[in-house]
């Protein structure tokens, strides 16, 4: 049922091959496919991965270097792969490991892994294992707990209908018990006397029904021959003149119905003074007039959080004393591996400290389950300890996150494009308030300093004022870069149609101008929406898929926690399902804002990467022309790693 | 001379017992403290001595098949490389000289971060590429090698670097000569735009504040101040699989440096 099982080692060599429904070389892709998506961008949590129809899960061995792989056809669900990863895992290890220890890579290299016998036994054990276990049988229903409840019980008290409804239950269900009382004739008497005490409790009830109900019908009767003997006399009054409907709820009159204040609307008469109790209204007495209270927040909750965390650990630490001191000499010297348990509450340390850090919390959960699964078993080396190996891998991990995964090189792009003698199009999407505008006039800067003409395309007909303050950023980048200093042509343009039009026209009509006349670059500017703005959304998607741009830049600050991660998935979620193309064009690079309203609180930059896979492309540090940075993965490691 | 050594000799001796033991006991341990580190720094430059190989080039490129030849000659299939793997390759002329092959995982969030561990330690480079996917990752291959070019480790090193054309099994696989061509083309603009690009968050530039080359002139391979060639090779062989891969010109070149 296996479509292939490979091992290799993490180095690249496949060491043994298994192809079972497939022909060879089936396996290659699918397994390029899940190192790159999987491995390299630690989302290692969850080991089995989907591609096109096949489902792959996998096992890292961290001690020899190796990678377990199993694939099978997603439709199937079979139970027993993970036992057979977990099993092939062992032998192999065993089978081999003078290999591994001895001879390193070039055991690797030459030796011959002849492991087909093997793996059929394993494969047949766990077929069989998954296949024999005894059909579960049925409960009886004398024992399901059902039956052993009785009718009381499953009374409500408080109408008639859900009794009928019980009633009825009660009915089919002693259909059912007859038919069960033929087959245990022992339980018969049991069961007969509970069906009469309930057939008795049921008429009873019947009865009081009965009675409650003549008894109500009584006391109506009373209240009815009252009023009975009250209506001759309106009835005889009615015949003299008409008059007024006399109601139930007493002889109220109009004056006594009218709540409307006598005073108000249009009367001379002032408004009675209510009563105003100082106390009520001004609230704390002691405060002095005309001053501005800071927000009281209540650290209480914070500090019993604390205690309470605190409490259990603290026994753990106390047994690890003993043990703890030889462990710890043992784990200085010597190789010991790598266990869960070791590595738990260093992982959770240092998860806290990436949320202190201003990551996402899933993100950070996520994270640390990766580098678990990478280096559960792996061996230490000698004088390091565990915490050092943790933070090394972590360290590793974050660096390989924010290094790029597709060339990032606009002035390259924009060159290219100017030699087709076409625009390169930039389109900037984002929530309201991040920096798009701001942004957009420094990356227009620099481009012109390199020598590229821009068209600034005002998409943004919503916000009051957009249109107005790219106006006013062409004028001042004109003003820094006159046409005379670029042989006499205008470096900069904005291309507007005012406000209240449709975006996508906007564009397209901008971009068949830059077009005509020759400009190098366009760079939209669109309307900050909310992720959950479902029209805004589908509006920012079909500017997006009719206008094809070159770069689409998400545009994000750094201040954003856990909302970065909501914004991007919806972002994305929102591009892909209104584009009609087969492949849809979701966002390209983050532009990364507000850097320097940030000390070292980076973990934004982890976030976003993390969820979308793609670069940041600008960083923006300040709101001058020359606060364009980019990004440097090292620094920003450093600064999220630093106590 | 024994003469003039005798009376130096006694007046040694008797300073010597005069002076006080425990004057004695730190200068004898200062001198095995000195004597210590010369050793230290002895072996420690024994061992630095730049005796690796490294295997580069973008995924795909045929680095982990061109090592497994390399050390056994036979074929191997191979995945995506996720760490490094070195082994000692002896040359065939049997020059008892040896080298250290490296081979380094080619994905791009991996690339840098291992190229920075072992670029110290690299005698010489061979800058592994895909002819037949060339035209098409020439901007990619052109990146990768512009970063390798301009890291200051590499250039105060100069190792030698050998770009080999693999896949020239393939019938599109372009020549060395073409690719050759290109790449110096592709790198005379990217020093343009590397050195354009914004500077990074904390202040260095990106692209390294070295120049490629000359300025004022296109760029050349023979600018720089490594020796470079380039050469054809197929890790897979034209026999397929059962044969041998046909890279006499790397393996000659491999016992040049080595």
């Amino acid at each position: 049922m296996l479509d292939f099982f490979t091992i290799f080692s993490k180095g690249g060599l496949v060491l043994w091959c298994f192809q079972g429904v497939r022909g060879p070389a089936a396996a290659t892709a699918p397994v390029n496919a899940l190192i790159r998506s999987v491995l390299l961008q630690e989302r290692g949590g969850n080991n089995s991965f989907n591609h096109e129809a096949l489902t792959l899960k996998y096992k890292l061995d961290n001690q020899f270097e190796l990678v377990f792989v199993v694939g099978f056809q997603k439709i199937l669900t079979l139970t027993y792969v993970d036992k057979l990863i977990d099993d092939v895992h062992k032998e192999f290890r065993d089978k081999y490991r003078n290999e591994f220890q001895q001879k390193g890579t070039l055991g690797i290299l030459n030796g011959t892994f002849d492991f087909k016998d093997d793996f059929m036994r394993l494969l047949r054990d766990a077929e069989e294992s998954s296949r024999v276990r005894a059909p579960t049988v049925m409960k009886t229903f004398e024992q399901s707990l059902k039956s052993q409840k009785t009718v009381k019980c499953m009374l409500e008290t408080r109408g008639e209908k859900p009794k009928e409804k019980v009633k009825n239950k009660k009915n089919k269900g002693s259909k059912k018990e007859g038919a069960e009382t033929v087959a245990a004739p022992g339980k018969a008497s049991v069961g007969e006397k509970q069906l009469s005490a309930a057939g008795e409790k049921e008429e009873l009830t019947k009865d009081e029904i009965l009675q409650k109900n003549r008894e109500e019908f009584f006391r109506r009767h009373m209240r009815a021959g009252e009023k009975s003997s009250k209506s001759p006399k309106p009835e005889a009054q009615k015949e003299k003149g008409k008059k007024p409907r006399v109601w139930d709820l007493g002889n109220s009159n109009a004056k006594v119905l009218d709540y409307s204040n006598s005073a108000t609307n249009g009367s001379t008469e002032a408004c009675p003074v209510e009563e105003f109790d100082p106390d009520l209204g001004l609230g704390d007495r002691n405060r002095e007039p005309g001053r501005l209270y800071d927000l009281e927040y209540e650290s209480n909750d914070e500090a019993e959080e604390e205690k309470f965390i605190q409490n259990p650990t603290k026994p753990s630490a106390k047994k690890g004393g003993l043990g703890g001191m030889f462990g710890m000499l043992k784990g200085l010297v010597g190789s010991k591996s790598l266990t869960r348990e070791d590595m738990e509450p260093i992982l959770e340390k240092m998860k806290d400290h990436l949320i202190a850090k201003n990551v996402a919390a899933e993100i950070a959960i996520q994270l640390c389950e990766s580098v678990a699964k990478k280096l559960e078993g792996k061996v230490m080396g000698t004088f390091t300890t565990v915490t050092s190996t943790v933070k090394q891998a972590l360290q590793e991990a974050l660096v390989q996150i924010l290094q790029p995964q597709r060339r990032v090189d606009v002035l390259r792009d924009v060159m290219d494009a100017q030699r087709h003698r076409r625009p390169y199009v930039v389109t900037f999407c984002g929530v309201n308030g991040v920096g798009k505008s701001t942004n957009l006039a420094k990356i227009s800067f620099w481009l012109i300093e390199n020598g590229f003409s821009v068209l600034i395309a005002a998409c943004d007909t919503f916000r009051a004022g957009a249109v107005e303050q790219l106006r006013t950023h062409t004028r001042r980048l004109n003003t820094l870069h006159p046409p005379e200093s670029h042989g006499g042509r205008t470096m900069v343009q904005l291309y507007e149609k005012g406000y209240g039009k449709d975006a996508a026209g906007i564009a397209m009509e901008a971009i068949s101008y830059a077009r005509n006349q020759g400009f190098d670059v366009v760079l939209v500017d669109t309307a900050g929406r909310m992720q959950d703005n479902a029209p805004l959304m589908t509006a920012l998607a079909k500017l997006i898929a009719v206008n094809a741009p070159d770069l689409v830049l998400f545009v994000g600050e750094a201040l954003v926690g856990n909302e970065a991660v909501d914004q991007l998935v919806k972002f994305n979620k929102a591009l892909a399902d209104h584009s009609m193309a087969q492949t849809p064009r979701l966002i390209d690079g983050i532009v990364l804002t507000k850097f320097d309203t940030i000390d070292d609180k980076v973990g934004a930059a982890i976030s976003m990467t993390y969820i979308t896979s793609k670069p940041i492309v600008f960083v923006g540090t300040g709101q001058t022309y020359c606060d364009l940075r980019s990004l440097n993965a090292k620094a920003v490691v450093a600064a999220l790693m630093k106590a | 001379m024994a003469g003039r050594l005798e009376p130096h000799l006694e007046a040694l001796r008797r300073e010597l017992r005069a002076s006080d033991p425990a004057v004695l006991s730190v200068l004898l341990a200062l001198l095995a403290v000195a004597i210590t580190f010369l050793i230290w720094r002895f072996i420690q430059s024994r061992r630095s001595s730049r005796k690796a190989v490294l295997l580069l080039g973008l995924c795909d490129a045929g680095k982990t098949l061109l090592f497994a030849r390399l050390l056994t000659g036979r074929y191997r299939d191979t995945q995506t490389s996720i760490t490094d793997s070195s082994a000692v390759y002896r040359a065939r002329n049997d020059k008892s000289a040896n080298v250290t092959l490296i081979d380094l995982p080619g994905h791009e969030s991996l690339r840098l971060q291992f190229l920075e561990r072992f670029k110290a330690a690299a005698r010489a480079i061979v800058f592994v590429v895909d002819s037949v996917a060339f035209q098409r990752e020439v901007k990619d291959v052109a990146e990768f090698l512009y970063q390798v070019l301009v890291d200051s480790t590499v250039l105060k090193n100069a190792p030698a670097l050998l770009i080999a054309c693999n896949k020239q099994d393939v019938t599109m696989a372009k020549s060395a000569k073409l690719i050759q061509q290109q790449l110096e083309k592709e790198l005379n603009t990217l020093r343009v735009t590397r050195s354009a690009a914004p500077t990074s968050l904390d202040g260095s530039a990106t692209g390294g504040s070295a120049q490629l080359g000359r300025k004022g002139k296109d760029f050349d391979f023979s600018q720089l101040p490594m020796k470079v060639e380039f050469v054809e090779c197929s890790a897979r062989g034209s026999k397929g699989e059962e044969g041998d891969a046909d890279f006499e010109d790397l393996e000659k070149w491999l016992a040049k440096i080595a």
